[in-house]
């Protein structure tokens, strides 16, 4: 019998299939995920956000911040951390679990250029006044490549739908079954965290949610990492990327 | 030699401003790049194979 793990993290469900230790696994993405959240103020990303000046970080952040820049850039800027303030604003202010709270749409406002308000080098980060980051999607996307590696040859981690396969595996993408090998994939959708006329996914051109003619978008690439970014960036530009 | 000194370097200034200029040209022309096409991911085809069984996990998150 394959060895599974299932358990909740970062407010989704996560799975770990095949070799490798996997409840190692799940303690080092409950590991990351409490530096990172920014639903605990005492967090390393609370801590960064809440400084507007140079803070000390860990390397792990430090490549999520990287990986952010990066992300921009691939996106054309549609994949911007740096929507926290709009993300607040709708009324995503906790974990959905315990429900949104009321939207201040007069708050949310365009995301900045990131490459501008966020600075990162060797072990340390700043953000410019009043920029606060959410590492989110991204963050699920460079764990699951990263674990894939820790765990072994031949191993399937799929946080919260973002996913890498080492070796070979069945996955199910937009109702198919495909075998992926070394290869990660990801599902970007406005019909999940939804309420209301509201969900998650900010278009950073206008601070509010995306406004897109696709509801959902699945992509296959190299890494999970690349895949949230691309479904991410053609969902939020309407198909036009 | 004195008189020729600031022809020379006008000559020189001239000369190395030419050769950035084409320089840079030739640069830019070998690396177009389309701004208004941010995404150029690599297409895969042979590592993605439909497949007529269970499959373990679903991109879908809950």
């Amino acid at each position: 019998m394959r060895p599974e793990l299932h358990f909740r993290a970062m407010g989704t469900t996560c799975s770990l299939f095949g070799d490798g230790d996997l409840a190692e696994g799940e303690r080092w993405v409950r590991s990351i995920a409490a530096r990172i959240t920014r639903f605990d103020e005492s967090s390393e990303l609370s801590r960064l956000n809440a400084a507007a000046a140079w803070v000390d970080i860990s390397p792990e952040l430090e490549q999520l911040l990287r990986a952010s820049l990066l992300a921009f850039e691939m996106s054309g800027g549609l994949v911007n951390v740096a929507v926290l303030p709009s993300m607040l604003a709708i009324g995503y202010t906790r974990p959905l679990t315990q429900g949104p709270t009321a939207a201040h749409l007069d708050q949310a406002h365009t995301a900045p250029f990131l490459p501008e308000v966020l600075k990162v080098a060797r072990g340390r980060a700043r953000l410019a006044p009043n920029v606060r980051i959410d590492l989110g999607g991204i963050a699920k996307g460079w764990m699951a490549d990263r674990l894939a590696e820790r765990l072994g040859d031949h191993v399937l981690v799929n946080l919260g739908g973002d996913l890498y396969a080492r070796g070979e595996w069945p996955v199910a993408i937009a109702c198919k079954t495909y075998l992926l090998r070394n290869l990660g994939a990801a599902t970007s959708s406005t019909r999940k965290r939804r309420w209301g006329d509201l969900h998650h996914l900010i278009d950073p051109r206008t601070g509010l949610p995306a406004t897109t003619r696709v509801e959902e978008v699945s992509v296959v690439a190299e890494t999970a990492l690349d895949a949230e970014v691309l479904a991410k960036t053609v969902l939020i530009s309407g198909g036009a990327a | 030699m004195s008189d020729r000194r600031p022809l020379l370097l006008k000559i020189g200034a001239t000369v190395l401003s030419l050769l950035a200029t084409f320089a840079s040209a030739a640069y830019v022309t070998a690396h177009v790049k389309n701004p208004s096409a941010p995404l150029q991911p690599p297409v895969l085809s042979s590592s993605v194979r439909p497949a007529d069984v269970q499959p373990v996990t679903s991109t879908y998150a809950s």
